[in-house]
């Protein structure tokens, strides 16, 4: 929502890339916000779930995400209804007035798996090499944490780093990378934004001492959590902090020479001016 | 700290927070404790301790769980299920023990600011809806980028996302979360060190 320029670049990496995205209006959000915050019982989030992936197998597709906490809730929550055979029953029960059924057929993926199953073609395809860009990645959480059926380890994942590096980007191994955002926290439910600042503090000084120019996450709350709060961490007392965030689809969107214009940079609170220039871009093209 | 009275426990506890099978093998719990080991809330917590919160829920003392407010401080990343060597979903576990809590009304002033927001998303079939202004802006740079002015969801998907709330009786959940009606809760987190009362 926040940084329109994810959705955008999504399409376009998969447009060079020859994938076709089927868009549904149909399709609501995940619920799982829901879930975690009203404190209200799991059967609306389980239903609104079960009507979304029903949408999808309507169409005898597979569902795609590029948000690590959908990917997690969806996969989650999907999980439940096929192994708990009365919350499936009352998730049909609901949604079926509208002539949906959900049977459990469609597999659940992020885009990120996509890119790193689809490497090399991303290779191929790099007309505007990142050369001595210094990237670091932020895995996120509820990708890392789903244990089974991913493409990577969960303890030490590296495919990000390899598509830094297809990219001709220097990946970048700081120490708390495989840290939380700590978004759910500090701006997702409670609000509480004193309790995460020193945890997040930690994460960037980290960063700051590998000298990382660029970050890159796989979900918008991560983006939200890391790029909003780096003007509070300066007000803490952080120096030199300057680390733009960004989404991995944004970067290769970048790499495989997808406008600028495109990307919606201007959302960010961390200016990604600095990059920009180092690359050799110009801010309008 | 307060003594605990024969009373103050209750039987088979872990049945009754975990109501909805959500974690359903929280009794393999091994206590080994590597979920607090890759706890970023523990880190900076020192009273956050999830492997002692699955031993109370075992052991069965509902009033000390549900008024800490410990409870409130998960960040949801699920590094404990990660690790965890049978598999207990440790976030769930969560969610429902906060369910718990709100029942007997604790911690109802961390779920209010959620009113107004989730209210504005049953109407957009869309979560993370920020306000006029927040949409102005966010329209704005969205016509700067080549794209639909705002994502588009059908009034179709509108219209049943909104009855499945209803249905259920989520939006009636919603509409009556009152900030009035929560009671005093409990940290034993003071200034870096653990407070024993």
């Amino acid at each position: 929502m926040e940084y329109p320029g994810t959705e955008n670049a999504v399409k376009e990496v998969l447009k060079i890339l020859g994938v076709t995205v089927v868009m549904d209006p149909d399709q609501t959000c995940c619920a799982g916000y829901v879930l975690t915050c009203s404190g209200y019982l799991p059967t609306a989030p389980l239903a609104v779930t079960a009507r979304n992936l029903a949408l999808v197998e309507q169409k005898g597709l597979d569902t795609y995400v590029f948000c690590n906490g959908c990917f997690g809730y969806i996969r989650e929550l999907s999980h439940i209804l096929c192994s708990h055979p009365h919350y499936l029953e009352m998730s049909n029960q609901l949604i079926g007035r509208w002539g949906y059924k959900y049977e459990g057929t469609t597999r659940v993926f992020h885009v990120q798996e996509l890119y790193a199953l689809l490497k090399d073609r991303i290779a191929e395809h790099v007309v505007r090499p990142l050369t001595g860009l210094r990237v670091a990645a932020h895995y996120g959480c509820h990708y890392l944490a789903q244990q089974y059926g991913m493409v990577d380890d969960g303890d030490l994942p590296t495919f990000h780093e390899e598509l830094f590096d297809i990219m001709g980007a220097t990946p970048v191994f700081y120490k708390e990378r495989r840290m939380c955002c700590g978004y759910s926290v500090g701006r997702g439910f409670t609000h509480n934004e004193e309790l995460v600042q020193p945890h997040l503090a930690r994460k960037f000084e980290s960063a700051r001492d590998e000298r990382v120019e660029l970050m890159t996450t796989v979900c918008p709350g991560c983006n939200v959590a890391l790029d909003r709060e780096q003007p509070n961490m300066i007000k803490r007392g952080l120096d030199g902090l300057n680390i733009p965030v960004i989404d991995l689809s944004q970067l290769v969107a970048l790499a495989l020479g997808v406008p600028i214009r495109k990307l919606g940079f201007d959302a960010n609170t961390t200016s990604l001016d600095g990059v920009v220039k180092k690359l050799g871009i110009e801010k309008g093209s | 700290m307060v003594r605990e009275r024969d009373k103050d426990w209750t039987d088979d506890l872990y049945k009754k927070v975990d109501c909805y099978d959500l974690v359903d093998n929280l009794e393999q719990c091994l206590q080994c404790g590597k979920c607090v080991g890759n706890c970023p809330v523990a880190a900076i917590t020192p009273s956050y301790n999830s492997r002692q919160i699955i031993r109370d829920i075992l052991m069965g003392n509902m009033e000390r769980l549900i008024r800490s407010e410990e409870i409130w401080r998960c960040f949801w990343c699920a590094n404990c299920y990660r690790v965890c060597p049978v598999d207990i979903h440790f976030p769930f576990l969560m969610m429902e023990l906060r369910f718990k809590a709100l029942e007997y009304h604790y911690g109802i002033k961390y779920v209010f600011p959620f009113k107004k927001f989730a209210l504005r998303a049953l109407e957009e079939g869309l979560t993370f809806v920020p306000g006029t202004k927040g949409r102005e802006k966010i329209q704005n740079l969205r016509a700067t980028i080549d794209t639909e002015p705002w994502p588009v969801v059908s009034d179709k998907a509108k219209k049943e996302f909104k009855a499945i709330f209803d249905l259920t009786g989520t939006t009636e959940w919603i509409e009556a979360l009152n900030e009035e009606s929560d009671n005093p809760m409990i940290c034993t987190y003071r200034e870096g060190k653990i407070v024993d009362e």
